[in-house]
């Protein structure tokens, strides 16, 4: 920590104590040791002393041991021969200096009742609010809960100007964030200035002008510290876990707008220890690393304009979009419309024009949240029927993104745009396709929208990954065609990423329950190569989803010692199958089809079984309807495949999965597949043709039968015994 | 060779959860095996049977189940008081169905003025039901919360979107919450773990799987409750060891065979008996499942299944 911050706070510390001290040595005189004392209205006495200390502050009498604590608590002004760290002394004096108030501030309650208007709303001639009592704690504190409002901006001091001071109060209202106000720059205070300017103060309005004196940040420490033993069911004097409840639920931050002084180090100081960072506009030092708080301390110097955004960064508050703010209609309904040639205004993609979506992630500095710029010809600028080149570049950063999850967040594109009433969206990357219809046009749909789309619907969906959006659009062929070259570029290094990510290389395997409502005892293992039989969930879409939803359907497994490297087992896995499946499931493999098979919900794409007679495997995919060579198709194979049991010879598979050199390993691979339907083959054609080179059988794709050579194990052997299949002379799969 | 009746090894056990207010509390759950499976536990508490109270005066129930209640209908707290002094009620469910936005639209104030005239009314405890549309729920449940500080109701439903809103509100002001979710022991789960995140004590949940009325899905619902129970006695998960409501009159009392008088259908018998039965074989259906609390309507279904309660717990 900072010496020049810690020195300071302990000074400031020194002296808050000291005037403490003094206040309760006059009020000692002049009132007794038996004078009842307090905040209005409050079973919790002295908050952040109830909090912390568990001591119950009800007499003049009680204070002593109060100020004998801060006093173990303040640590002796730092010398200049001492290079020690400072994190802790300064915690404490912070700790310290708030006692030290609040001892203050019910004194001054005691020599002034009149000083504070104990109301929710300032009076004509007193606008200090002082400290909140238990109805208003309890009425806005369940808002800190619950999420309405995620916590509070500490305000010390008064912006440079009236205007400067409204535009950051409007800003923070807008994040629903409660701004608490106290403390004097040159003699002007946060809440005249906004008075001044006509905002309307008060707990309604979410701008709380607590006190003129850096002193009353005790009110807004000590509403945060009552929240926590009211709401979060923590004990007074339970301090670290009052500590720990503000800094993971509360998202409070302290911003001092002018020069910082002694007492408003020792005052940021005390935040601290909540988790409660600060955000300066002067020069002080800063404090990057994290330690107490989640990220950074102390961040200085920041401009007005961006003072509000920073400060959401540091602390690392979530933004929350309810409304997708474009003049049609949005939501899953719209998904399906098509858009017909004669309703048709404009399109591009879709090889009519160069069209492409790109979302990349990028440092946090990089990406302004909720910009959207359209560069280029917009729709109110083109005629019916025109096209235009298309490039979508979404730029998004977040503490926990990870550029793992940039296609996973780029996929989405496609439903996300479909989702707007009036728009097609057909495809993905450079194959992507938007028309967009007449009556859109009509009610002002811009292409811009689609950026405002994207930048609520990442906050909404993705806000567990993604803290900042902005989107850019291009319509004019030169700026397309560069972010076309990016794009090939990152769609290049993400297929290498996919394709060299192995179950050897990767420690962690996530699970799938998804479909435990319907089938109980189902657990999908899902691992780089093995795709979840469904084809939806890949391990990169776990790995993100379980950074989303920590509670939800797709968990981590350390996948432990690998037991049967052939079968796919590890001991994590089957302990967590095992416990998952409620010990229904005591042993799976992930690459067998016959010893201990993966159990199977009933949303697998395909279905492998054995051909006993051709020494082979079959896989039949769900849209293919006719007969197979084992004797049953699909619909018949899936009854003996789904539920969550493990039936030997039978798996649920993904597509994806047959061309993984993984496709079941202990039964010999790909090498085994002796008949596909022909549109499965089809389908699957381009990426079986580098697993036949490495199996050192290039032609092996026209060895697997198909309907057209047969639909019964007869029919197809004389077939594979004509082209030479390798099944034939492989061990018995029985 | 003598025969042993083989017995199944319970690993966990039901939470004990105190309800109602200080100095007249009853207690639910606390098993240590399978419904009534006293050969191989212990059930410590039997299952309680909650009266419904409805907010306003309902317009769609048959006349077989107005009339015990034909005297108090247009007042919810003299409602509540019959059934406790003259059905003998261990609980009061007050169901605020006329909260809901496509039906009477009663305010969250006025709903709250309610809840707290019946919760004046008598001292036995009492449940809460929204109208289960989450927005409003969420304004309505925050609202009782506050009027009824300390009476420890127990509130619901608290569902996915608004478990936040509504847990931290009971918590601040001192219920016990009901964590509702769509017969999905998943789900089930999961929101006991987010309610747990918020802080709500384990000793102040109590879980609505959903319940269909025989029928009408009753065995899906059957089904995913015997699940709970198996996961929560034998394969040690904790976040399930809560004890089960069921809130059946609603979903009885609304379906056709009910409502239907014997003139129109003579095969299906004489009216006010057939929904007497169907409710309270809906009832005794969900208490082998594991329910633990029952909502019901009709004071003769009602005696129908505390007797066989009694029975099966000697």
């Amino acid at each position: 920590m900072s010496k020049i911050i810690c020195s300071a706070a302990i000074r400031g510390a020194h002296k808050i104590v000291g005037m403490a001290e003094e206040k309760y040595e006059e009020a000692l005189k002049k009132w007794g040791p038996d004078q009842e004392i307090g905040f209005p209205n409050t079973t919790y006495y002295l908050p952040i002393i109830y909090g912390m200390l568990g001591i119950p502050v009800e007499t003049l009498g009680d204070v002593r041991q109060i100020l004998d604590k801060c006093k173990e608590l303040v640590p002796p002004p730092v010398s200049d021969k001492v290079w020690l760290p400072y994190l802790a002394p300064a915690l404490e004096a912070g700790m310290a200096t708030y006692f030290a108030e609040e001892i203050i501030e019910a004194i001054l309650y005691l020599e002034q009742p009149d000083f504070y208007t104990r109301a929710e709303d300032p009076l004509p001639d007193n606008i200090w609010l002082g400290a909140a009592d238990d109805v208003i704690m309890r009425k806005r504190g369940v808002e800190f809960v619950d999420g309405t409002a995620p916590g509070f901006a500490a305000i010390l001091g008064a912006a440079p100007s009236i205007e400067i001071a409204a535009k950051i109060a409007i800003e923070l209202q807008e994040k629903n964030l409660y701004v608490f106000m106290c403390a004097d720059h040159e003699g002007k205070t946060m809440s005249e200035q906004l008075v001044e300017a006509g905002v309307q103060v008060g707990w309604p309005t979410r701008l709380v002008s607590f006190g003129p004196s850096y002193r009353a940040t005790v009110f807004a420490i000590g509403f945060a510290t009552r929240v926590a033993m009211s709401f979060g069911g923590i004990k007074p004097g339970d301090f670290k876990g009052n500590l720990y409840y503000n800094k993971e639920r509360v998202f409070a931050f302290a911003m001092p707008l002018g020069t910082v002084s002694d007492e408003w180090y020792a005052n940021a100081a005390g935040g601290i220890n909540w988790g409660f960072p600060t955000i300066a506009d002067t020069p002080i030092p800063e404090i990057l690393p994290t330690g107490i708080c989640t990220y950074e301390h102390v961040v200085s110097n920041v401009p007005h304009d961006k003072i509000v955004a920073r400060a959401i960064e540091v602390r690392g508050l979530k933004v929350s979009i309810t409304k997708v703010d474009i003049p049609m209609s949005y939501g899953p309904a719209f998904e399906g419309e098509r858009i017909r040639k004669d309703d048709l205004y404009f399109e591009c993609g879709g090889g009519r024009t160069l069209g492409v979506e790109l979302t990349v992630s990028k440092d946090m500095s990089e990406v302004e949240d909720g910009k959207v710029e359209m560069i280029g010809p917009d729709l109110d600028e083109v005629k019916e029927g025109d096209k235009l080149p298309f490039a979508m570049l979404i730029e998004v950063a977040g503490r926990k993104m990870q550029s793992d999850f940039e296609p996973i967040l780029e996929r989405q594109v496609h439903h996300l745009v479909n989702y707007v009433q009036g728009i097609m969206h057909i495809g993905q990357r450079n194959i992507m396709w938007i028309r967009v219809g007449k009556a859109a046009v009509e009610k002002g749909f811009l292409l811009k929208h689609l950026g405002t789309v994207m930048h609520a619907k990442y906050h909404q969906d993705f806000g567990g990954i993604v803290d900042k959006v902005q989107v850019k659009i291009y319509t004019e062929e030169e700026n397309v065609k560069e972010v076309l070259a990016q794009a090939k570029r990152v769609y290049k290094e993400r297929d290498e990423r996919v394709e060299g990510m192995t179950d050897e290389i990767e420690e962690t395997y996530y699970s799938c329950t998804l479909c435990q409502s319907f089938a109980p005892s189902h657990v999908c293992i899902i691992t780089p190569e093995r795709v979840g039989m469904c084809g939806a969930y890949n391990w990169l879409d776990c790995k993100a989803s379980f950074e989303i939803n920590p509670t939800g359907p797709n968990q981590p497994i350390i996948k432990g010692e690998c037991t049967e490297p052939v079968l796919g087992r590890w001991k994590g896995v089957t302990d967590f199958v095992n416990k998952a499946s409620r010990q229904k499931v005591e042993q799976v493999s992930a690459y067998s089809l016959m010893d201990f098979p993966m159990t199977a919900c009933g949303c697998f794409e395909c279905v492998a079984t054995i051909l006993p007679m051709c020494n082979g495997i079959m896989v039949v995919n769900r849209d293919s309807m006719g007969m197979t060579p084992c004797g049953m198709k699909f619909t018949t194979l899936a009854g003996m495949v789904g539920g969550g049991n493990q039936t030997p010879g039978f798996l649920g598979v993904s597509k994806h999965y047959i061309c993984s050199r993984k496709f079941l390993l202990a039964e010999g691979g790909l090498k085994r597949v002796v008949w596909l339907p022909k549109m499965l083959k089809e389908e699957i054609a381009e990426r079986m043709k580098p697993i036949c080179e490495e199996m050192g059988i290039p032609d092996f794709a026209d060895m697997i039968a198909d309907e057209t050579i047969g639909t019964t194990e007869e029919e197809i052997l004389p077939f594979l015994e004509e082209k030479g299949h390798p099944v034939l002379t492989m061990d018995p799969l029985m | 060779m003598t025969f042993e009746v083989p017995k199944v090894s319970y690993t966990g056990k039901i939470r004990e959860i105190p309800l109602g207010r200080e100095g007249n509390t009853i207690i639910v759950g606390g098993e240590s095996c399978y419904p009534f499976h006293l050969f191989e536990g212990e059930m410590p508490n039997p299952p309680k049977i909650a009266m419904e109270v409805y907010d306003s005066e309902p317009e769609d129930w048959p006349d077989t189940a107005l009339e015990p209640f034909a005297d108090v209908i247009k007042e919810p707290a003299a409602w509540a008081r019959k059934c406790v002094d003259t059905y003998g009620a261990e609980m009061i469910a007050l169901q605020l169905a006329g909260t809901d936005p496509n039906d009477k639209d009663i305010s969250a104030d006025e709903a709250a003025k309610i809840t707290k005239e019946v919760s004046d009314a008598v001292d036995v405890p009492m449940i809460v039901f929204g109208c289960s549309n989450v927005e409003k729920d969420t304004d309505v449940l925050k609202a009782v919360c506050e009027v009824c500080e300390g009476r420890n109701l127990i509130i619901g439903p608290v569902a996915e979107g608004n478990y936040r809103a509504i847990g931290a509100t009971a918590i601040g002001y001192k219920h016990t919450v009901l964590a509702s979710t769509p017969i999905d022991i998943n789900l089930a789960k999961q929101l006991n773990i987010l309610l747990g995140n918020l802080n709500v004590p384990d000793e102040k949940i109590i879980i609505d799987p959903s319940t269909g009325a025989l029928g009408y899905g009753l065995e899906y619902c059957y089904s995913v409750m015997e699940r709970i129970r198996m996961a929560a006695l034998i394969q040690e998960d904790e976040r399930l060891q809560f004890p089960i409501i069921s809130n059946l009159a609603r979903e009885v009392w609304k379906t056709k065979e009910v409502k239907v008088p014997e003139s129109e259908a003579p095969l299906l018998g004489d009216m006010k008996k057939r929904g007497i039965l169907i409710e309270a074989l809906t009832a005794q259906c969900v208490l082998l499942a594991g329910a633990d609390i029952l909502v019901m309507r009709h004071p003769e279904a009602i005696s129908l299944v505390k007797e066989s309660i009694k029975d099966l717990m000697t």
